[in-house]
């Protein structure tokens, strides 16, 4: 659905590259996280998959379609979400998704519909001028899919919502991915990223430094630790071992043997964790 | 269709917004200036204080032969101040002049000073031949000094056999003039009408790329020219009705409005996409402000020079308002040439039109993410 081949990019025209022999493949129907923090080249790179930059350097084809010479019909194909809300304020909800419910050429979603499903329902006809953040975003979110995309572009879709509303964005998501639909995720947030993508790509200073799935990733970078609280000697103690280490996993098993265990966790390695470790840099 | 949903969209934003109604309201309060403050023709009479420092019998011819041309033939019995002083005053009112006629020296001084107008004291030398002496306020021209030195020392008899003499051949004979109201509604017409568009066109443009809808624009079917010209059209829109509220009242069904419309529309045309290309350098209005002003400052210079009708430098000509205020005066004009108007019609839409295509050109190169 993507293929990119040494893309570079520089907004100053210069070889200060914002974006750097970046190359990757989507396949159809899959759900591809982009990784990194502020500034790393996400923004970028999707601008340029979404036609928003200009190509300068590099092969890229979205949707069958060469970015090259992009065509209009491209458009018909994808939907983007904007991490920025980016609606008419002085037009209320179900205006701006009628209104660019006009601008494709294939059969359109209704806009009823839409604003129910990220919960605007009641709220349709509201400018959304007055919406809160969380609520234009919704509205943002909502317009990206009024072309029913089969190439979802989402930037940050869970920013500044809620836990039950983000919650219900990732159910949407998922949904959608069920019926076929490819997305491109764009995130800085690795949870949802570990929850919703088959692949992802870290990328750092414009550069992508690996590319493969959360469980994959977990496996060859994670280290499974065990939380342990035990008492002893009338006091609790609260210790961490790894399940890997053999002298951890004695010592475990000897206390587990011997002492009062008060609570016991498993600990999975985290994507942001591996990420760290990985690029050797933070994500925010 | 997509041109059309996006007319409909942007009719919707401008009647929910500030400026659209900017625009009316200006041309609302440029009609009632016309209406209510400018004269249908400006008053051109002069004042003038005049003590006739001679006997009786030489004050009476004076008086009488001035009086002649009064409008009633009487004349009136006033008093006037000046300097915290009362003055008794007869006044005669000619078509051109009010003459006061005072009865000193010190009175034609004082009121010249105070009223900022010529006096002058008309009196016998040693040698009993009239002496002229005036009391100027510094500004007049030199032109107008030669005249006076002139009609002082010349006979009057050999004046006025020159002046009869004088070969006066107009050069056009069907031609009417405006009244002083109508004249001045072009400079108005061309800064409503057509530069207004120009700053409003902007101001539209940075609400977009405030709220980041030209992005989401951009990732539709539809294409950028297409959201470009339904503002266009918006601003023309709000261009004709501004034009036709100034206008209509004052020239009722005297001229041409098919001529009048499509001068409109096509300089609006031209003042919107050169709107579009500023807007298309700079983030927001704050940034545009000065070259948005600068450009508006020069527009103006043929206004200018339309009032003053003796300076018409070639560089003036070369502005694009100068054009546009010709074209206007030339549709109101009862003989206006009719092909004057077409023709900058034309060249006006020609320009827009490369304008537009370069608007076009940046804004698909200067979306940003």
């Amino acid at each position: 659905m993507i293929e990119v081949e040494g893309l570079y990019y520089s907004y100053s025209n210069d070889d200060n590259f914002a974006v750097k022999d970046v190359s990757f493949k989507v396949a159809e129907g899959e759900i591809f996280g982009f990784l990194g923090p502020s500034g790393a080249g996400k923004s970028t790179t999707q601008g340029i998959l979404t036609g928003l930059l200009q190509l300068q350097k590099g092969n890229v084809s979205v949707a069958g379609y060469d970015i090259k010479n992009i065509s209009r019909k491209m458009f018909n194909k994808i939907g983007m979400s904007f991490e920025q809300s980016n609606v008419y304020s002085k037009l209320t909800a179900k205006e701006n998704l009628s209104f660019y419910s006009k601008l494709f050429d294939v059969k359109t979603r209704d806009p009823m519909k839409l604003i129910n499903l990220v919960g605007l329902g009641g709220k349709e006809n509201i400018k959304a001028g007055e919406f809160s953040k969380g609520m234009k975003h919704r509205l943002t979110f909502a317009r990206s899919m009024i072309n029913n995309p089969n190439m979802w572009f989402l930037d940050e879709p869970t920013t500044g919502l809620d836990p039950a509303i983000a919650a219900d964005i990732k159910d949407i998501i998922k949904e959608h991915n069920n019926k076929g639909v490819t997305v491109f995720l764009t995130t800085h947030n690795m949870y949802i990223a570990d929850e919703l993508c088959g692949r992802v790509a870290f990328i750092v200073d414009g550069e992508i430094k690996l590319i493969d799935s959360p469980k994959n990733l977990k496996l060859q970078y994670g280290e499974k630790m065990v939380d342990v609280e035990y008492v002893q000697d009338g006091n609790v103690k609260k210790e961490t071992f790894s399940t890997i280490m053999q002298k951890d996993k004695d010592l475990l098993r000897q206390i587990i043997a011997d002492k009062e265990i008060l609570t016991m966790h498993t600990k999975e390695a985290t994507l942001e964790e591996i990420f760290i470790k990985v690029t050797g840099r933070g994500l925010l | 269709m997509k041109l059309l949903s996006s007319f409909k969209k942007e009719l919707i934003l401008a009647s929910r917004g500030f400026y659209f109604y900017v625009e009316l309201i200006f041309a609302l309060v440029i009609l009632a200036v016309l209406l209510f403050a400018i004269p249908q023709n400006f008053s051109s009479t002069s004042t003038e204080y005049l003590y006739f420092n001679l006997p009786q019998e030489g004050r009476e011819i004076f008086t009488n032969n001035i009086l002649k041309n009064d409008l009633d033939g009487e004349s009136e019995i006033v008093e006037i101040e000046a300097g915290g002083k009362t003055f008794d005053a007869k006044l005669i009112v000619t078509d051109e002049e009010e003459i006061y006629i005072v009865d000193s020296e010190e009175a034609v001084r004082m009121l010249a000073e105070t009223h900022r107008n010529i006096g002058a004291v008309i009196e016998l030398n040693n040698n009993n031949q009239l002496h002229y002496k005036y009391y100027l306020q510094g500004y007049e021209s030199t032109r107008l000094k030669n005249l006076i030195s002139i009609l002082q020392n010349e006979s009057m008899d050999v004046l006025e056999e020159r002046f009869n003499n004088q070969d006066v051949r107009p050069l056009s004979t069907g031609y009417e003039p405006l009244s002083d109201r109508e004249n001045t509604i072009p400079p108005l017409i061309v800064f409503s009408g057509s530069l207004m568009g120009m700053f409003i066109m902007a101001s539209y443009i940075f609400l977009d790329k405030k709220e980041g809808v030209i992005e989401a624009y951009a990732v539709t079917a539809s294409s950028v020219w297409q959201y470009l010209m339904s503002k266009i059209f918006v601003v023309l829109l709000t261009s004709v009705v501004s034009g036709i509220i100034i206008i209509m009242p004052i020239m009722g069904f005297r001229i041409n409005y098919g001529l009048l419309l499509l001068l409109l529309l096509t300089t609006g045309f031209f003042a919107s996409s050169l709107g579009l290309l500023i807007a298309s350098f700079y983030k927001n209005l704050t940034n545009a402000f000065g070259v948005i002003y600068l450009l508006l400052i020069i527009m103006m210079v043929p206004s200018i020079a339309y009032f003053i009708p003796g300076w018409d430098p070639f560089w003036i000509k070369i502005i694009p308002s100068y054009p546009l205020l010709q074209g206007f005066k030339e549709i109101i004009l009862p003989n206006g040439d009719i092909a004057y108007p077409l023709i900058v019609s034309a060249g006006f839409l020609a320009v827009g039109i490369i304008l537009f295509a370069i608007t076009n050109i940046r804004f698909k190169k200067t979306l940003s993410v």
